[in-house]
């Protein structure tokens, strides 16, 4: 039987090709004159490095009689066609921490300098274009790199302000979550519009008054003159030398580099040194998870709530992929800077709030999808985390369950019952006692929902956990 | 942006702005011509001091080549 082509919900706006998935593969239709800038990209030095390095995902054109000249995309029927490698999970730049887009914003500029270097310019910049092998970012998108035209500008300069720097200013400079502004406005903060964060001497950190100041200023200017006028004037660009442009590029690379910000200690940042297992009992929990984690081999594992990422650690050793979730943002960067160290990291953290997970979003509600529409996991990994979305978040535990075994995955869940200290602190101060929160209507839940291959008191019987399969 | 001069520009410019929000016709983005041309000018002076920086620090130091050589091109 013939694959399907699969069109890809988010690759429709750059008109130059279009993203398939074919049984598996991952295909790009293109246009001629992309057909014949990748040829000439295929030999280039920059391009071949970054592939071998890693940073550029590694693509190949290829001839294919099966799908060549159909029409499978509204009314265009491609020149040529590229294979690209598979990317595990799909994530996007408002599930990631300081660090990764960070990262992800030096991985692009890195690019951006050696295709400069090489005579080309690359027409966009999004983070979007960048995912995520473990932890490790990768370039996805080869057809953003073009000739460059003699005298050029950056020409996506304002894109990278707009969905790179800002959100990392931000961040680093005012402590305002990244994730929830770039969740919103999919296509980053306008000049003006993040200009309105700053203010008093916070305008004079590093970058602010140059890279946000003055282009809201020329914005404003420029919105106030023409915004009656017909027709707007043509503003025809004004030829830039290399020192000009690799100037800006390499500046825009130290204002990354330079912007921090220090891991703080949240609730769960410092997870391994204040949970509130002993020793022993610790131990107990991680041959739990070891000796059904590991029972065989699994392409994707998801760990939510996984904290600094131990239990996702443990896991990883038996899996392809995994998935490691939490909505502590400070646990996750401890996480990645971690992983990130590693040569060949297979746990992709990401940031996201357990209670909100990312919505299905744009352009007719599929252009970015829902964080479990992504990819199927084999496994999830649920650790002392129902206590929080049932008395934190006040989702009840059946609903959880529902969620949980709609996902059609094997679980390992662990039950905090009433008497542990940390269900007793979450009480503490709470009106509502959450009568319905309890082992034995938790464990009826369960079963209704799964099949129970195992479960283990932890804690002298404070906590419960289990290995599920779905039913 | 490290130079002196530029960041008093930039200064009244902070004072001057206030947000402006969707413009239905006007393509504000089309100003990152002048953007970038007066911040790459700046930048290119940087990128040329840098670099016959580190050309007369090699001289100098000939065996001591720095890593931090902007790119000649």
């Amino acid at each position: 039987m013939k694959a399907e082509l699969v069109a890809e919900s988010g690759s429709f706006r750059d008109p130059s090709g279009r993203v398939y998935e074919l049984g598996g593969r991952i295909i790009r239709g293109i246009d001629g004159a992309t057909a014949e800038d990748f040829e000439k990209l295929s030999r280039e030095k920059f391009f071949i490095r970054g592939m071998e390095k890693g940073g550029i995902i590694p693509s190949t054109q290829i001839v294919s009689e099966e799908f060549s000249g159909e029409d499978f995309s509204g009314n265009v029927s491609w020149a040529g066609f590229l294979e690209h490698e598979k990317i595990p999970f799909i994530s996007y730049p408002y599930e990631w921490s300081f660090s990764m887009l960070r990262d992800a914003a030096l991985l692009q500029l890195g690019i951006l300098e050696d295709a400069f270097n090489a005579g080309w310019m690359m027409k966009d910049a999004t983070p979007y274009n960048i995912q995520w092998r473990g932890a490790k970012p990768v370039f996805i998108d080869t057809p953003s790199f073009l000739p460059r035209m003699k005298g050029e500008q950056w020409v996506s300069y304002r894109q990278f302000c707009m969905l790179f720097l800002t959100p990392l200013m931000l961040k680093g400079y005012l402590d305002i979550n990244h994730t929830d502004i770039l969740r919103a406005n999919l296509d980053g903060l306008t000049p003006p519009e993040a200009a309105c964060y700053f203010r008093g001497l916070s305008r004079f950190r590093r970058g602010v008054l140059s890279h946000i100041f003055f282009p809201a200023t020329v914005e404003r200017s420029i919105a106030k003159r023409e915004r009656d006028a017909v027709p707007v004037q043509k503003r025809k660009g004004v030829i830039q030398s290399d020192a000009m442009v690799l100037g800006l590029i390499q500046q825009m690379k130290r204002l990354v580099t330079s912007i921090n910000r220090p891991i703080g200690h949240t609730d769960w940042s410092k997870y391994e040194l204040t949970h509130s297992y002993e020793d022993m009992d610790f131990k107990e929990k991680e041959a739990f998870v070891n000796v059904h984690s590991g029972s065989r081999h699994r392409s994707m594992v998801w760990d939510i709530g996984c904290n600094t990422g131990h239990f996702s650690k443990i896991v990883a050793k038996f899996s392809e992929t995994v998935i490691a979730i939490d909505g502590d943002h400070d646990a996750v960067e401890q996480l990645y800077l971690r992983e990130s160290a590693q040569e060949n990291s297979n746990i992709l953290p990401l940031n996201l709030n357990l209670a909100n997970l990312s919505p299905a979003q744009g352009w007719a509600g599929s252009e970015r999808k829902a964080f479990d529409k992504r990819g199927r996991p084999e496994l999830v990994l649920c650790l002392a985390l129902i206590h929080h979305m049932r008395i934190s978040a006040n989702i009840p535990c059946a609903l959880f369950l529902d969620w949980l075994s709609s996902l059609k995955s094997e679980a390992i869940i662990e039950f905090v019952d009433r008497s542990d200290e940390m269900v007793i602190k979450l009480l503490a101060n709470k009106k509502e006692q959450y009568d319905d929160y309890s082992l034995e209507i938790f464990e009826r839940q369960v079963r209704e929902r799964f099949e129970v291959i195992a479960s283990q008191d932890l804690k002298g019987g404070k906590r419960r956990i289990y290995m599920l399969r779905p039913k | 942006m490290n130079n002196p001069i530029f960041a008093i520009v930039m200064l009244f410019s902070a004072f001057l702005v206030y947000p402006e929000m969707a413009h239905a016709y006007v393509d504000p983005g089309s100003g990152s011509v002048i953007v970038t041309t007066i911040l790459g000018l700046v930048a290119a002076i940087g990128y040329t001091i840098r670099k016959y920086f580190y050309r007369i620090r090699r001289f100098f130091k000939k065996s001591d080549k720095s890593e931090h050589e902007p790119d000649e091109s």
